[in-house]
Order: structure tokens, then C-alpha cells, then sequence
């Protein structure tokens, strides 16, 4: 036991200090927070973005109605003539004109939008839509509605997405960041398994072609030391995703900050002010009191910022913690069951130009699990093809983590997991037998055939 | 110390060992000989335990060999390997501490050897920056590191240069002094007369000759002189002494190989000659360990 421990120490703190991975582990993180960044600089440049000014010159006679103005938009209408207001919009602080000629209402045609610019393809169809409205709204009330009918007719339609929960309640979810959270974390766990299964099988190939297997063996026993890198290596990449976790959210809560800096600063005050007054629990009390308006008033600010404000009202209904948790696991049961095969394919070979043959099977599952799970069970979460892939430990990690966010039984969760844990045993029993002979083979073309044999010698 | 017994190792097509058995007595150094593919690592692997037998037994100490013995026995690789990026230091002890030294006793030791051979500006160093002699030191101390009673060598001076290997040589004859055991397989005979006490020969996966070096050569003894002389001598009225096996003549001497009748000694030979001739020189040809080798191994080759 002493020796794996010896064994693990070694293979994780060689890899731990290269410079490589401190790199990789430090830059993942700020590069996930500037892809965020970026995504909320857009969302709220969206929000406030340029305001147009539109003079409108109307020829027609038949369109009575006048435009509204909007948000970012407003319309100017002028009695002169085109030509005067061409002359002059620009100075006038217009940017564009819109020209109305004479056209019947049924059929309307010849309209311009002008400008020094080109207008862009938004503006272009929110003019087009504000006129369609104005148009119907003037034949609406030549058929004898009146004004307060039609605004009452343009209501807004807003799906909140509602899964009833176990007991009965209705919990608040949302589709787009399930299958966002999903997705990545179905991503996550491909490129790990993959990455880290890969390490494991470049270990063995780097022990077996320096020769030091040998000296190695005659110290511990194969099984030793095939189980001393396995875990040395998942402790490495177990180590990586802590860190990029908590990287990732102290990077993005200091963004978060940055843009509704003033806001929470002014809560902080009065947090702070709270404490001073009452006692303890009280005070923890009026923490958490204060962190949910906080927390609201922080949502009702980015709710005008659109699909940020909608990720990251999603983001707050699914049990992250619970997310990361079962990640953790199938990472480690599903790198497990991975990497002992790597492990048994690296001691097969003599270089790992040869490993091309046996990595292929071996990764095929994976990637159809992969490929599966971002289509089919994004699309059907609950549906027998993603039940069976959730539970295959081939394919169980992949599948599982698409799932999750969907909210899966309990009972599928426990059995998904056993059958993880049955499925890695079996595997690491299978590629000892294949190891403790394949790291002592020099020179020699290993055909499939050959490892089947190997499986049978005594040791 | 250690006896190995009928031990029989076969693998899928091939027999790597037959039946073979073998004694090493304690303090000895014990020459493992053999042409390339006789078997010789098979039964390496076993004592050291990186296989197990088909059938037969390996005793050491008088105990069935198992994994406590791990730590009691060195291991030096033919196929020598260290961990490239891994610093020298560092990499010896790892090795160490799987053979069960704490931290502080295998860095109290690896100083010592590393001071003793002259290594010790070479503990932050990696591998891949030292040249192959460098590398084979470093192993060598990883070997002898930990005290084992039993240490086996496979081809310990490949890849030094003759001051660096006479080092080595040195460092393996006071260690036995100090009570080491050593097995050592090697190609080069000169190394095998002038080290070990016993041999034995593998070829063809069986056991074919064995015993002290002295007996064997003794063995191998078979009435055979250099006789150097002047003066004229009847090519006949000898053969119940001695027959030529070859003659030549340089300057005025005349040398000849004689072998002499079974039963004749070098006494009568000289009795018979000293009227005769005058006698320059008169020795025994002793067979080397390199003729013995080729000898057993020879004819079954072809």
C-alpha cells in the first residue's frame, strides 16, 4: 500500500509541476471568464444600442396613422418637400429619411429608407415592422376599433418553463441552460476522459520504451504500479478542474462585480450597518435577507439586458453543486474504466505510433456517446436511448452529465453509478492481466490475438 | 543462500527455461553465462520476481521466495532506464523508498554514494542532460542503494569506459567483502575470471555446466604444454610420452603444443628431454573460461 502511495505521489507531482499544466490551469479559467465577458459587453451594447433619428416624409394621402417612436428610434414627420429634407436632414441631426409615396394600403410599395450610411438589415426591418403596425392599426380602426381595444391586443407572451418536482412543487427551470449546462458539461467530461485516459497511456509507453519498467518491477508489482499512475493521474486532473472551478468563479464574481459594482457596494453598506445593530443569528439572518434582494435587484437590472439576465436567472434554479458533485464522480468512474484500458493498450505496444490500431475501438464508444448524447438526449432527456446510454458505462459519464441538468430519478443516478463502479473494476481486473505482460515485451508486433493470450499466462 | 530448483518457464511457443537448478553459495560471485536467448533474463525475472515459474521453486534464505524479499535483492537491468525529466536526486530516492527505505535513510545514503563516486554535483540534474556512463553509475547506485544481500548484475560495465568501470569493479569487489551476493551475467569472460567464484552455463534453455571456476578449469585441464627448445630432437621414439599438436620454428628456437599421454607428467617429460635439447620454456596451457565457453556452446550450434 505504501508503495502505490509512493508510486501516486510520484506520477502526480511530475506532472503537477511541469509547466504545461500550470499554464493550462491558470489560462482555461480567464479565457472562460473573457468568453463571458465579452458575451455580457455584447448583451448589454445590444441593449443600449445606437439611437436613429428618422425624419419621414409621408406623400401618401390614404396613411393618416403616424409612426411611434421606440426605444431606439424615433420619427420626425416634416410637411416640406423631399428634396428640402434631403438638403437638410443631416444638419438637422437626422440619419436617415424615410419616404412614403403615394401608394394604396393593401398594396404598399415604393417606400425608401435613406441615408449617407447604409442603413444596417436591424434597422432596416424594424422601420419595415413599425410601418406594417402602423398600417394595420389605421385599417383596424377604419373597421371601427377603437384605440384602447388595440392596446390591449399587444400584449407580450413569456413562457416561464415549470418542471413539478418530486413532491409535488413546481420548480422553476429553464430549457436553454439545461441543455447549455448540459452540453458543456457533457463536453467537459469527453475532453477529460480523452485527455487524461491518454496521459495514463503515454506513462506506460514512456516507462516501457526508457527501460525502467524493469527496474521498476522488481520493486513493486505490476498491478501497483498500473494503479499508482492511474490514480496519480486522476488526482492531477481532478486537481485541474478544482482549480478551473474556483478560478473560473472568482474570476467571474470579480466581473459580475465590475458591472453592478455600485449596486452591491451600496448593500455591502447596508449589510454591514445591519450587523452592527443586531445579534448574531439575527444577523445572519438579515445576511441572507439582504443577499436576496441584493440577488434580486441584481436580476431585475440584467432582466433588461436579455439573454445574459435569462442564463443567469436559469443558471440559479439548477443545483450546481449537486452538478459538480456527480461530475466529480463520473469523471473519476468514467476516467477509471477509460484510462485502465489506455493503460493496458500503452503496455501493448513498443511506441506510441503503434497504439493507433487498439486507441481506435476503444475511443469509439466514447465518441459515439458523445455524439449521441448532444443530439439525441438533448432531445429527449428522458427517452429510452438516453436512459440505456446513461447507463452503459461506456458511455454513462457523457450521457449522465447531458441529463443531469434535465433533473434524472434517483434511483437511475444510483444504478448509472454502480454499474460505473462494476464496469471500472471489470475493466482494471481486465487490463492487469494484459499489463503485467505486455510492460515486459520488447520488439514484438502485438496483434489482438496475442494480448487475448497473454490473458490466460500465469503472472 | 540462494538455490534455484527444476525450474521450468515456458512461453506460448517457446521453452525460455528447462528444468534448470542451480546453488549460490553466500559471499559468492556467481557468473550467470550463456549465449544471447539462452534464458539467462528468464531466470532473472524469476529470482527477482518479475515472473513466476511454470513449475519449480526458488529458495532464498531458506524461505520459498516471496515478496518480502523484494528488499533484500538489487537489480541492475541489462536494458538499463531512468525516468528522463526526473531529476537525478529525486529519482534515486523514489527508487529507494519502493524498496522500502524511509526519506531520511535513503537520503543519508544516496549522499554517501553520490559523494563516494564522485555524483555529487549531479543531484538537480535530469537524466536526459547525462551522458549513457553517467546514467549507468546513477543506476548502478540506484541498484546497491538499499544493502541487498543479493545483488544481480546483468552486463554491469557495458557503456563505461575502462577508469569508470574499473570504479565499478572495485565498488562490486568491497561490497562482497562486506557480505553482498552477487549474480552476474555477462559476455565477457575476462570479467568472469577475474570476479567470479562459480558459473553457470545456459544454453538452449537448460543448465549444461556448472561449479567453482577453478574446478571447471581444472576439468578443462587436459595434459596440453608450450615447449620451447633448441638443439635437434628425433621426431620419434616419444609417443608413449607425448603427441605434437603443433610445431614451429622461430629464430633457432622450435616451439611446439604437446599433449602429453594420459598418466605422463611434466617430471618424466622433462627427464626425458633434458639430455636431449635445451629447454627455454615448458608451461601448461590452461583453458580460458572463453575456450571453455566456446566449447560447450559451439557444437550444438550448428
Amino acid at each position: 500500500m505504501n508503495k502505490i502511495l509512493l508510486i501516486i505521489q510520484r506520477e502526480y507531482l511530475s506532472r503537477v509541476k511541469k509547466k504545461s499544466f500550470i499554464l493550462m490551469t491558470l489560462l482555461t479559467p480567464v479565457i472562460i471568464a473573457a468568453f463571458y465577458g465579452i458575451m455580457i459587453y455584447f448583451s448589454l451594447q445590444g441593449a443600449t444600442s445606437t439611437f436613429h433619428k428618422v425624419a419621414v416624409v409621408n406623400n401618401n394621402s390614404a396613411l393618416t396613422e403616424k409612426l411611434k417612436s421606440g426605444k431606439n428610434i424615433s420619427y420626425t414627420y416634416f410637411s416640406t418637400s423631399l428634396q428640402d429634407v434631403k438638403k437638410n436632414y443631416l444638419k438637422e441631426g437626422f440619419d436617415y429619411i424615410l419616404y412614403l409615396p403615394e401608394f394604396t394600403l393593401d398594396a404598399p410599395k415604393g417606400i425608401q429608407l435613406m441615408g449617407d450610411k447604409q442603413a444596417s438589415l436591424a434597422l432596416n426591418s424594424k422601420v419595415a415592422n413599425d410601418l406594417e403596425e402602423t398600417l394595420r392599426t389605421q385599417q383596424l380602426k377604419a373597421s371601427g376599433i377603437a384605440q384602447q381595444d388595440l392596446d390591449r391586443l399587444s400584449t407580450s407572451v413569456d413562457i416561464d418553463t415549470m418542471k413539478i418536482g418530486q413532491n409535488g412543487k413546481e420548480e422553476d427551470s429553464s430549457a436553454g441552460a439545461t441543455t447549455i449546462i448540459g452540453s458543456a458539461a457533457g463536453i467537459l467530461m469527453f475532453m477529460f476522459i480523452l485527455l487524461y485516459g491518454i496521459q495514463v497511456m503515454r506513462g506506460v509507453i514512456e516507462e516501457k520504451t526508457s527501460r525502467i519498467i524493469e527496474v521498476m518491477i522488481s520493486s513493486v508489482k505490476p498491478f501497483q504500479l498500473m494503479m499508482g499512475k492511474i490514480i496519480g493521474i486522476a488526482l492531477v486532473g481532478l486537481t485541474q478542474f478544482i482549480l478551473w472551478i474556483i478560478l473560473t468563479t472568482a474570476i467571474s464574481t470579480v466581473a459580475v462585480q465590475f458591472f453592478t459594482g455600485k449596486d452591491k457596494a451600496a448593500q455591502t453598506m447596508q449589510s454591514a450597518s445591519t450587523l452592527d445593530n443586531k445579534d448574531t443569528e439575527k444577523a445572519g439572518q438579515a445576511i441572507t435577507d439582504s443577499q436576496q434582494t441584493k440577488k434580486a435587484k441584481i436580476q431585475d437590472k440584467l432582466s433588461e439586458s436579455g439573454p445574459v439576465a435569462y442564463v443567469q436567472k436559469s443558471l440559479a434554479h439548477l443545483d450546481l453543486t449537486k452538478i459538480i458533485l456527480v461530475f466529480i464522480f463520473f469523471f473519476l468512474g468514467g476516467y477509471l474504466f477509460y484510462s485502465a484500458l489506455y493503460a493496458a493498450i500503452g503496455s501493448a505496444v513498443d511506441s506510441e505510433t503503434e497504439t493507433q490500431q487498439f486507441v481506435m475501438p476503444v475511443m469509439m464508444p466514447l465518441f459515439v456517446g458523445y455524439a449521441l448524447s448532444l443530439s439525441v438526449i438533448s432531445n429527449d432527456p428522458y427517452g429510452p436511448i438516453a436512459f440505456w446510454l446513461s447507463m452503459i458505462p461506456f458511455t454513462s459519464p457523457i450521457a449522465m452529465m447531458v441529463r443531469l441538468p434535465y433533473g434524472v430519478p434517483d434511483w437511475q443516478l444510483g444504478l448509472s453509478m454502480v454499474l460505473l463502479i462494476i464496469g471500472f473494476v471489470g475493466t482494471v481486473w481486465f487490463a492487469s492481466k494484459i499489463y503485467r505482460v505486455g510492460i515486459l515485451m520488447y520488439g514484438k508486433k502485438t496483434s489482438l490475438k496475442e494480448m487475448i493470450k497473454w490473458f490466460t499466462y500465469k503472472n | 543462500m540462494l538455490s534455484v530448483h527444476n525450474i521450468v518457464k515456458q512461453y506460448a511457443s517457446h521453452r525460455a527455461l528447462n528444468d534448470v537448478s542451480l546453488e549460490v553459495a553466500q559471499g559468492q560471485i556467481f557468473g550467470l553465462l550463456g549465449p544471447n536467448g539462452a534464458g539467462k533474463t528468464s531466470l532473472i525475472r524469476i529470482i527477482t520476481q518479475i515472473t513466476a515459474p511454470d513449475s519449480g521453486e526458488v529458495i532464498f534464505n531458506g524461505q520459498r521466495l516471496n515478496s518480502d524479499h523484494i528488499a533484500q535483492i538489487g537489480y541492475l537491468p541489462e536494458e538499463r532506464g531512468l525516468y528522463k525529466k526526473m531529476e537525478i536526486g529525486e529519482q534515486v530516492l523514489y527508487l529507494a523508498k519502493l524498496k522500502g527505505l524511509s526519506t531520511a535513510e535513503a537520503t543519508k545514503r544516496v549522499k554517501y554514494w553520490f559523494e563516494k563516486l564522485e555524483m555529487g554535483s549531479w543531484w538537480n540534474k535530469k537524466v536526459e542532460d547525462l551522458s549513457k556512463g553517467m546514467q549507468q553509475k546513477v543506476q548502478f547506485v540506484a541498484t546497491v542503494l538499499h544493502q541487498p544481500e543479493l545483488i544481480i548484475l546483468d552486463e554491469p560495465f557495458s557503456g563505461f569506459d575502462p577508469v569508470n568501470a574499473d570504479v565499478i569493479k572495485n565498488e562490486i569487489l568491497e561490497l562482497n567483502r562486506q557480505g553482498a551476493t552477487f549474480i552476474f551475467s555477462t559476455h565477457r569472460m575476462e570479467s568472469v575470471e577475474e570476479l567470479c567464484d562459480s558459473i553457470a552455463l545456459i544454453h538452449q534453455s537448460k543448465k549444461i555446466l556448472d561449479g567453482k571456476v577453478a574446478d571447471i578449469k581444472e576439468e578443462y585441464r587436459n595434459n596440453t604444454y608450450w615447449l620451447e627448445y633448441d638443439g635437434s630432437l628425433s621426431s620419434e621414439g616419444h609417443e608413449t610420452l607425448y603427441q605434437v599438436i603443433k610445431k614451429e620454428e622461430i629464430r633457432n628456437k622450435i616451439r611446439m603444443k604437446i599433449q602429453l599421454q594420459p598418466n605422463v607428467t611434466a617430471n618424466q617429460l622433462l627427464y626425458y628431454l633434458l639430455p636431449l635439447v635445451n629447454i627455454h620454456r615448458l608451461d601448461e596451457v590452461i583453458a580460458t573460461m572463453n575456450d571453455i565457453f566456446i566449447e560447450k556452446v559451439k557444437p550444438s550450434q550448428n
